[in-house]
């Protein structure tokens, strides 16, 4: 009973509002979906040029077309300059980093709201400058 | 959240194997062993970027098999409460609805959704609607996921639309 319990405990720490992620996900590395969307047709077209037979799950195929209607910068340049842009801030971690570039907001309020972690550790006018910052790229991408 | 993650995975490879092509079967079955899985405490393994390396083979007493242990890097995908995601619908009905996220599917209680959207069941498609906002099937929607439950094969999430700037996303 008292392991039951223990475990219990254990899988509530995890949430994203507190920057829990649990022991397995707090150091790894997160990818932007635009990223995910360059990566994945990379290997796409690798596989085709070997002409490797690899059969594609479920899993694989819902997920491509997630990330290509969900991908926010369309090409290796833009994406490359957002996760510059976000990377010199050193105050944010890894998932607000991914999380900012994924769902693009459009002012630092919304961007407070959807990622409540962000609250007290950047503060709104600076927060706001890399919202328009990205919001240029996003704007004069190729 | 998709992440890139090093993992590790043991195979058992059977005896006819052992031979000139022993490592393209070990990543094959390595492909077909990790690949489209789901697990409760990495999430959805969407794929294989990299195999860093293939351990010697220890063969197992009494059966002949033999075990190797493969490093890899791949691609997962695992969901957590309190995070932001964008969704499409899939299905709409009286009770909520339901969203695809990649490979998770999410639903939407109908006591998760603002109480100015009503459900339409005369519509085509059925859909839940208020006086500037429409969901019905294929229609995208940012929500916040409230909770996960974990099966052995697959992860189901509940999610929220109730709350300020979540709802559907007009597309630009």
């Amino acid at each position: 009973m008292a392991h039951r319990h223990i475990r219990r405990g254990a899988n509530e720490e995890q949430d994203a509002a507190q920057l829990k992620l649990g022991e397995e996900f707090q150091n790894a590395h997160c990818l932007f979906i635009s990223e995910l969307n360059i990566l994945l047709e990379a290997q796409r077209e690798s596989k085709d040029h070997s002409g490797e037979n690899r059969p594609q799950t479920n899993v694989l195929q819902k997920t491509v077309s997630y990330v290509q209607s969900f991908s926010r910068f369309t090409n290796r340049d833009s994406v490359r300059e957002v996760r510059g842009l976000l990377a010199k801030d050193s105050s944010l971690s890894q998932f607000e980093i991914a999380q900012l570039a994924n769902l693009c907001c459009d002012d630092s309020e919304e961007a407070k709201a959807l990622i409540p972690s962000l609250h007290n550790k950047i503060d709104d006018d600076r927060l706001q400058e890399l919202m328009n910052q990205m919001l240029t790229i996003k704007k004069f991408q190729g | 959240m998709f992440f890139l993650k090093d993992l590790s995975h043991t195979i058992s490879l059977h005896p006819s194997f052992f031979g000139p092509n022993m490592q393209t079967q070990l990543v094959g079955k390595l492909y077909a062993d990790v690949e489209g899985t789901c697990s409760g405490r990495f999430g959805y393994i969407i794929t294989v970027v990299l195999i860093h390396s293939i351990g010697k083979g220890k063969i197992l007493p009494g059966s002949g098999l033999a075990e190797f242990k493969v490093k890899y890097q791949a691609i997962v995908f695992k969901p957590f409460k309190g995070e932001v995601v964008d969704a499409v619908v899939t299905t709409v009905n009286k009770m909520g609805f339901f969203a695809d996220v990649g490979p998770l599917q999410v639903f939407v209680s109908s006591h998760l959704i603002p109480s100015d959207m009503r459900f339409d069941p005369n519509g085509n498609p059925p859909c839940y609607q208020s006086e500037d906002q429409i969901i019905q099937k294929d229609i995208h929607v940012r929500l916040k996921i409230v909770g996960t439950r974990i099966d052995a094969t697959e992860i189901f999430a509940i999610g929220t639309i109730k709350e300020d700037y979540l709802g559907v996303i007009t597309p630009n």
